[in-house]
C-alpha cells in the first residue's frame, strides 16, 4: 500500500482508491443489515458503522498488500 | 435541547477540530485552518444533519475545485474575463441553489464559491491553481470527515426524536384547529393557519431528508412520510370547503339541519382525539361510525326535491367526510411513524404507491434574481480589487461570492449581514490576542490545543443556541481565518487588518446587491407566487401526468410560501383579494375529483368531463390573461349542463362524488351567481 495509483497522469496514494472503496462497500453492508434488522442489536449504530467501516478498509489493504509490494 | 446535550455537542465538536488541526499539522498541509473552521460550518446538533451537510459540501467542493482548475489556466492572461467567467459561474450555481430548496442546495453553493476562493487566490500564480485546488480539497475533506466521525460517535442526536416530536404537534395542532373551527370562513384566521400547517409541513419534509443520511439504526419510512404530508395538505382545503358551503347556504337563506348536526359529531370526535393524543381504537371505531352518518345523511338528501340548497348541503356532507377520513388518517400514520419498524397501514398503500418522488415548489424568478445578485456582487468586488488595485481585495470578491451564495436562499437577506458583521469585528480581538500574545510563548501541538480549547469549546456551545448561531459560526469562521494557523508562525499586523476589512467590504458588498436586487414588495412576490399557482392549475386540468398527489403537495407547499408573504402586508388592495391559494387548491382537488369519477366504470359521461377539464383549463388560462370573469363565465356554464346531466342519474356514491365536485367548482369559479336555467328551479 506503500505505492502510488496513476490516474489520467494524476498520482494518488494507493490506501485513497482503497478508502473510497471501503466506504461505498461499507454502505451496502449498511443497507443489507439494515434491511435484516441486524441494528436492534446494536448499542451505538454510529460507533458500530464507523468500526464497519474501519474493518473493510483493513482487509481490503491487506488483501492488496500481497498483490502490490 | 438540554445543557447537557449542548455540552456533549460542544465537546465532540472540540474534540473534531483538535483532531482535524493535528492531522492537518502531521501531513504538513498547507491550511490547517481550512479544515478547522469546515468543521464548524457542518456542526450541527443533529447527527444525520451534520453527515448529510458534510456529504453536500464535500461534492459541492470537489465540483468547484474541479471548475477552478477547468477555468483559470485559459483565461489567467485576461483578468476582466476571469472575473466575468467565475461570476456568472457563481450566479449559475446560486440559481440552481435556490431553486432546489431541499439541503442538497448546499452542493450547488458550494461549487460556485469554491471557484471564487481557489481561482481568485492564485491569479499571480496561476501554475499553482491544481495545487490549490488539490488543497482545498484535502483540507475541506479533512475538516468534512473529521466533523461527521466525531458527531457520529461522540453523543450522536438521532433526527427521528426531533421529527416524531414534530409531527406529533402538527397532527394535534390540526384536529385543534378542525375541532374549532368557525362556520364562517374568516380571512387573517385562515391565513394564519395556512402559514402555521404549510411551514411546518415542509419543514417536516426538509427534516426528514436527514433521516437517509442517519447512523443505520434511523428507521426509514419515505412512503410513511410523504403520505402523512399529503394527508395534511388536504385537511385545509376540505375544511374550508365546509366553511364555504355553509356560507352559501346561509347566503339562500336555507337552515340545513343534517349539515350542522353532522359537523357538530364531528368536532366532538376532533376533541376527543386532541384530549387522547393518540389514535385509539375507540377514536377509529367513531371515525368509521361518523362516515356512515355521512353516507345516510346523503342519501336522506335524495329524496328530498332537487335544488341548489341540496347541491350545496350535500357537497358539504361529502366534503366534511373526506375531512375525517383524512384527520384519521393523519392521526394513523402519526401513530405508525411512532414505532419502531414504521409500517403503512394497508389502506393507504395504494395512494402511497401513486405519489411519486415529492419536490418543493420551485421559484424561478426568485432564483433569477438572486443568481443575479450574486453575480453583480462578486463583479462589483473584482472592480475594486482590479481596479482600485487593492491587493487583498481577492479577499473581499471571495467573500462578496460567499456571501451571496449563503444570504441566497433567505427570505430576509439583511437579516444575517448584523451577526456576521458583529462575528468578524468580535473575531478580530480575540484572534489578536492568541496572535500576538499566546502563540508566540506556545511550543507543539499540545500547548496549541490546549490553548486553543477554551474558545473552540466556547464557539461550540453558542452555536447550540438558535439566535446565536449565526454569529458563533461567522465568528469562528473569522477567528480561524485570522488566526491562518500555518505550519510556521507569522504575524504582520497590517496585512492582518486589511484582510478583515476586506471581508467586511465583501460581505457588506453582497448585502447590498441582494437588498437592491432581491427585496421585492411582498405583495407582488404573493402574487407571481399565486400565478405560478394557477399556470399548475390549468396543466393539472389538461393533463392527468405527473400525479395529482405531487401537484396537491405542491400547490401546499406554495399555499405556505403566500401566506407568509400576505401576513405581513397590512395593505388592503384590489391585488390581494385575487390572491387565493386555498381556492386554487380546492380546484384541484375538484378537478381529481371528477377525473377519478370520470375514470370509473359506472360513469357514463366521461368525454363531457373531459370538455368540462379543457375549460377550466382554459379559464385558468384566460386568468392569468387578466379576464377572470369572462372566462368563468363559460365554465359555470359547462357545470350547470353536467350537473343537470348528472342529476338525471340514478342515486350511487359516483353520483354523489361527481355532484359535490362539480358543485364546489361551480362555487369557485362563479361565487355570487346561483345556477338556475339548468335546475330547473330557480334558487
Amino acid at each position: 500500500m506503500i505505492g502510488e495509483v496513476d490516474l489520467f497522469g494524476v498520482f494518488f496514494p494507493a490506501v485513497l482508491p482503497l478508502a473510497v472503496l471501503a466506504f461505498v462497500s461499507s454502505l451496502i453492508m449498511r443497507v443489507i443489515l439494515r434491511r435484516v434488522g441486524f441494528y436492534r442489536f446494536i448499542w451505538h449504530a454510529g460507533l458500530f458503522d464507523t468500526a464497519l467501516y474501519l474493518v473493510t478498509l483493513c482487509a481490503f489493504v491487506l488483501a492488496t498488500r500481497s498483490v502490490t509490494p | 435541547m438540554r445543557t447537557m446535550q449542548k455540552a456533549t455537542f460542544a465537546i465532540a465538536n472540540t474534540c473534531a477540530v483538535l483532531a482535524a488541526l493535528y492531522v492537518a499539522f502531521a501531513a504538513n498541509l498547507e491550511r490547517p485552518y481550512w479544515a478547522m473552521f469546515s468543521v464548524f460550518v457542518i456542526a450541527k446538533p443533529i447527527s444525520g444533519a451534520v453527515r448529510s451537510k458534510a456529504t453536500f459540501r464535500l461534492t459541492g467542493t470537489l465540483v468547484g475545485a474541479a471548475m477552478a482548475v477547468f477555468l483559470v489556466p485559459p483565461l489567467v492572461q485576461a483578468p476582466a474575463l476571469l472575473c466575468l467567467a467565475v461570476s456568472i459561474w457563481v450566479g449559475l450555481c446560486v440559481y440552481c441553489s435556490v431553486l432546489d430548496r431541499t439541503p442538497r442546495s448546499y452542493a450547488f453553493m458550494l461549487a460556485g464559491y469554491t471557484v471564487a476562493i481557489v481561482g481568485f487566490s492564485v491569479v499571480n500564480t496561476p501554475e499553482s491553481v491544481f495545487d490549490t485546488a488539490v488543497a482545498r480539497v484535502e483540507e475541506i475533506g479533512l475538516g468534512i470527515i473529521c466533523g461527521a466521525v466525531a458527531h457520529s460517535v461522540i453523543f450522536p442526536q438521532s433526527v427521528t426524536d426531533e421529527l416524531k416530536e414534530r409531527i406529533k404537534t402538527l397532527v394535534r395542532s390540526c384536529a385543534q384547529w378542525i375541532a374549532d373551527l368557525p362556520p364562517q370562513p374568516c380571512h387573517l384566521v385562515d391565513l394564519l393557519a395556512q402559514r402555521r400547517f404549510a411551514t411546518a409541513v415542509t419543514e417536516s419534509h426538509l427534516l426528514y431528508t436527514h433521516v437517509a443520511f442517519e447512523t443505520s439504526d434511523a428507521p426509514r419510512a419515505r412512503l410513511l412520510m410523504r403520505t402523512l404530508e399529503e394527508r395534511i395538505a388536504v385537511l385545509l382545503p376540505r375544511a374550508s370547503a365546509v366553511q364555504r358551503n355553509l356560507a352559501a347556504l346561509s347566503a339562500v337563506g336555507a337552515k340545513p339541519a343534517a349539515l350542522t348536526s353532522l359537523i357538530a359529531q364531528v368536532s366532538r370526535w376532533a376533541h376527543a382525539l386532541v384530549r387522547e393524543g393518540k389514535c385509539s381504537a375507540g377514536a377509529m371505531r367513531e371515525q368509521s361510525e361518523l362516515q356512515q352518518q355521512c353516507a345516510a345523511a346523503l342519501k336522506r338528501l335524495d329524496c328530498s326535491p332537487p335544488g341548489w340548497p341540496v347541491l350545496l348541503e350535500q357537497s358539504a356532507i361529502v366534503e366534511l367526510s373526506e375531512l375525517t377520513q383524512a384527520l384519521a388518517d393523519c392521526s394513523r400514520l402519526a401513530a405508525a411513524l411512532e414505532e419502531p419498524n414504521p409500517r403503512l397501514p394497508v389502506a393507504l398503500e395504494k395512494t402511497a404507491k401513486r405519489s411519486g418522488s415529492r419536490a418543493l415548489s420551485a421559484d424561478r424568478g426568485l432564483g433569477l434574481l438572486s443568481g443575479i445578485a450574486a453575480a453583480c456582487a462578486t463583479l462589483i468586488a473584482c472592480v475594486l480589487w482590479i481596479g482600485g488595485s487593492w491587493p487583498e481585495g481577492l479577499v473581499a470578491a471571495q467573500f462578496a461570492a460567499i456571501g451571496a451564495s449563503l444570504f441566497a436562499a433567505l427570505d430576509n437577506p439583511a437579516e444575517p449581514i448584523l451577526p456576521a458583521v458583529a462575528g468578524i469585528l468580535l473575531a478580530l480581538p480575540f484572534a489578536a490576542l492568541y496572535e500576538f500574545a499566546l502563540f508566540p510563548r506556545i511550543h507543539g501541538f499540545p500547548s496549541l490545543a490546549l490553548v486553543l480549547s477554551p474558545a473552540l469549546l466556547l464557539f461550540s456551545f453558542m452555536q447550540t443556541f438558535r439566535r446565536l448561531e449565526g454569529t458563533a459560526l461567522v465568528l469562528a469562521i473569522a477567528f480561524s481565518g485570522a488566526l491562518a494557523l500555518a505550519p510556521s508562525y507569522q504575524a504582520d499586523f497590517a496585512s492582518f487588518l486589511n484582510t478583515n476589512a476586506a471581508e467586511i467590504v465583501g460581505l457588506l458588498l453582497a448585502g447590498v446587491a441582494i437588498l437592491a436586487l432581491r427585496t421585492v414588495d411582498p405583495l407582488w412576490n404573493a402574487r407571481r407566487l399565486s400565478r405560478a399557482g394557477w399556470q399548475s392549475l390549468s396543466r393539472l386540468a389538461r393533463h392527468p401526468r405527473p400525479s395529482f398527489e405531487r401537484w396537491l403537495i405542491q400547490m401546499f407547499d406554495r399555499l405556505g410560501l403566500i401566506a407568509v408573504r400576505l401576513v405581513g402586508t397590512k395593505r388592503e388592495s384590489t391585488a390581494l383579494r385575487e390572491i387565493d391559494a386555498l381556492q386554487d387548491l380546492r380546484v384541484g382537488l375538484g378537478i381529481d375529483a371528477l377525473r377519478k369519477v370520470g375514470t370509473s366504470p359506472g360513469a357514463a359521461n366521461g368525454t363531457t368531463t373531459q370538455a368540462l377539464l379543457e375549460a377550466i383549463a382554459r379559464a385558468y388560462e384566460e386568468r392569468l390573461r387578466g379576464a377572470r370573469d369572462r372566462a368563468s363565465a363559460a365554465v359555470a356554464q359547462h357545470i350547470d349542463t353536467e350537473i343537470a346531466a348528472v342529476c338525471a342519474q340514478p342515486p350511487s356514491a359516483t353520483r354523489h362524488a361527481a355532484l359535490a365536485a362539480l358543485t364546489s367548482l361551480r362555487l369557485e369559479l362563479l361565487p355570487n351567481r346561483a345556477p338556475h336555467a339548468a335546475l330547473g328551479r330557480p334558487a
